[in-house]
């Protein structure tokens, strides 16, 4: 489980952003730096290529070769730099957070409100690194602050209020259990602690039972057996029957399964009741 | 399995096929880019919203219920997603609407004593390395680094040493290598402002020995002008640069009763200005020394390049922006 940031959105919903460690952001780094260094390559030798055609309509052959030198010099000597300290500027500000690197990896750049950054955070996060890379090019220093920050910051996320969050694509959309949570909380029914013979069981334990019979296919055979069988005793005591070693896990499920019933009747019982009530008042 | 064709189970599946619809739409748009918002229609915009909303209510439900942990994970990721795709860039918001040029003058003038200590960081040690050269001119070996034994721009042959062609490249990589120290002095201020003292006591003792060494060789001529015509600008750029970088130092140190980060961050954006700043004035200082310094003007031309680039500077930081009734005056009864 990764470290997590929480932020709490316009509409007032709590949101946990799952930050990024140094592992990722290692990995993404590597990846930007390997398309600056092919990028200048790139243009190096589109450079060299020009610099024999284009003349500008002049004549003067030795200064125009000088002078196209000398130009293409120019613009390569401020492109280097540019490219070096606009990348992760440029990038980020234009494209949400996410530089060639990040959207690899899926991170990205956000304010520590969780919005989009712009152009003035990406420059500040961007232009301090002379510090986070101490001793350079190693990123030392801002492997150690981000280590110890709680919100996985290096230091010029710190200035700019930024964080570094994974944006995943995973979605564990197997079992039903979590839309059935969804369509009752949304009908207003939240479960109700069962009151039994033997005693009452909590919500969360009826929730327990629940998770158990809607995963119960995933679960190896060995596990499933102890799982019945842990969460299946102690219901027969609270239903006042007598245990039995023998029992099978299916007797166990079948148990559950008529718990879980017992507490759907008794629920829906409840709210139909509590409706009379208001009714009432 | 045996609750499909029950009609309690329908909405489940509804539900759970609402999830998974916005879960691969959202993934696709965010794959597609900063753009992809823009190319669909007002009702599919307004739609997924809507799908957003809904997430997001049930993430609240489910986490103020008590839902099992997948399905509040489940939901947090979705609400994420959806998050990180629909929210737009919050403006900051500007107090005046005044021009930019007047912003800056206005930020490095507040903070008098960072710029005040940076200066003293550049320039002491300069000074203190030129008087050091002048008495003791042996000095100069030890110090002057080797390429600056000889340096002497000015000399009949040199004056005009930098053809007029390749000046393009001169000027940019002086502006470049200059506008990397600056960033130096800038960003080592989080290291509690020792590398940005680092920066600026180096520069200065590099930049006082030479001139120092320059002077004992009798090329005064040369130092004043043709270095300092755009010297003059490049050093105060970076005595500015340090002290920015020193108001970094200030939070680290000194961050008050707040956190360093929140202390960092309320700093950052002024010094973040001040940066900025400093890049246009070396990029100006870069076309002086690139084009102007190595021209066929007469010493006196040079002169008042000199002057005048000083005056201004002095103008622009003294008085720019400045309010008839003084910023920093007590408020008048």
């Amino acid at each position: 489980m990764s470290e997590r940031a929480t932020i709490t959105t316009a509409d007032h919903v709590t949101l946990e952003l799952e930050l990024a460690g140094v592992p990722q952001r290692l990995m993404a780094w590597l990846f930007d730096t390997l398309m600056l260094v092919l990028l200048f390559l790139l243009l190096v030798f589109l450079f060299l290529g020009l610099g024999g055609g284009i003349t500008f309509g002049l004549d003067l052959e030795a200064g125009v070769e000088e002078l196209m030198s000398s130009v293409g010099v120019a613009i390569l000597v401020a492109f280097y730099f540019v490219l070096t300290w606009g990348y992760g500027v440029l990038f980020e500000g234009l494209s949400r957070g996410q530089t060639p690197g990040k959207r690899l990896m899926g991170l990205r750049v956000v304010r520590q409100d969780g919005l989009p950054i712009g152009f003035r955070e990406a420059a500040m996060r961007n232009l301090v690194r002379a510090a986070d890379m101490l001793p350079p090019p190693t990123y030392a220093l801002g492997a150690l602050v981000l280590n110890f920050d709680p919100q996985h910051r290096r230091l010029g996320d710190m200035m700019a209020g930024t964080l570094v969050v994974r944006e995943r694509f995973e979605l564990e959309f197997g079992s039903q259990l979590g839309a059935a949570w969804a369509v009752r909380l949304e009908q207003g029914q939240s479960r109700q602690a069962l009151s039994l013979p033997g005693g009452a069981l909590t919500a969360q334990q009826l929730e327990l039972i629940e998770q158990y019979l809607s995963r119960r296919t995933e679960l190896t055979e060995q596990r499933r057996e102890a799982l019945a069988r842990r969460l299946g005793e102690p219901l027969l005591t609270l239903m006042g029957r007598e245990a039995n070693r023998r029992n099978s896990t299916d007797f166990y499920e079948a148990l559950m399964a008529e718990v879980l019933g017992m507490a759907e009747s008794a629920s829906s019982a409840k709210s139909v009741s509590g409706k009379r009530v208001d009714g009432l008042f | 399995m045996t609750g499909v064709d029950d009609p309690v189970i329908d909405p489940v599946i509804k539900k759970q096929q609402q999830w998974s619809q916005f879960a691969e739409r959202t993934r696709r748009l965010l794959k597609e880019g900063r753009n992809a918002l823009r190319g669909l229609s007002r009702a599919e915009l307004v739609g997924l919203i809507d799908d957003y909303q809904r997430i997001i209510a049930d993430l609240a439900r489910a986490r103020s219920m008590g839902a099992p942990r997948q399905t509040v994970d489940l939901l947090n990721r979705l609400a994420v997603m959806g998050h990180n795709l629909l929210y737009g860039y919050a403006r900051p918001v500007h107090a005046r609407g005044d021009g930019w040029l007047i912003h800056f003058a206005r930020t490095v003038r507040k903070y008098g004593s960072a710029m005040g200590l940076s200066c003293l960081m550049l320039f002491g040690p300069m000074v203190i390395s030129y008087l050091a050269v002048q008495w003791y001119p042996s000095l100069g070996f030890d110090l002057v680094p080797e390429g600056f034994y000889a340096f002497d721009p000015a000399s009949s042959e040199n004056l005009h040493d930098i053809p007029s062609l390749t000046r393009p490249m001169v000027s940019s990589s002086i502006i470049t290598n200059n506008i990397q120290v600056t960033l130096m002095a800038f960003g080592l201020g989080l290291t509690a402002g020792i590398g940005t003292t680092a920066v600026l006591v180096f520069n200065g003792i590099h930049i006082g020995t030479v001139a120092g060494w320059m002077a004992v060789q009798g090329k005064s001529k040369a130092l004043w002008g043709w270095i300092l015509p755009h010297g003059s600008t490049e050093l105060l750029a970076i005595a500015i640069a340090g002290g920015a970088g020193y108001l970094l130092a200030g939070a680290m140190v000194m961050p008050g009763l707040q956190r360093r980060s929140v202390a960092l961050r309320a700093i950052g954006k002024d010094a973040m200005t001040i940066e900025l700043g400093v890049m246009g004035m070396l990029v100006i200082a870069g076309l002086i020394e690139g084009f102007v310094s190595p021209s066929a003007l007469p010493f006196e031309a040079r002169l008042g390049v000199l002057g005048a680039s000083i005056l201004l500077w002095a103008a622009f930081f003294g008085g720019m922006g400045r309010k008839a009734g003084g910023e920093t005056s007590l408020p008048r009864e």
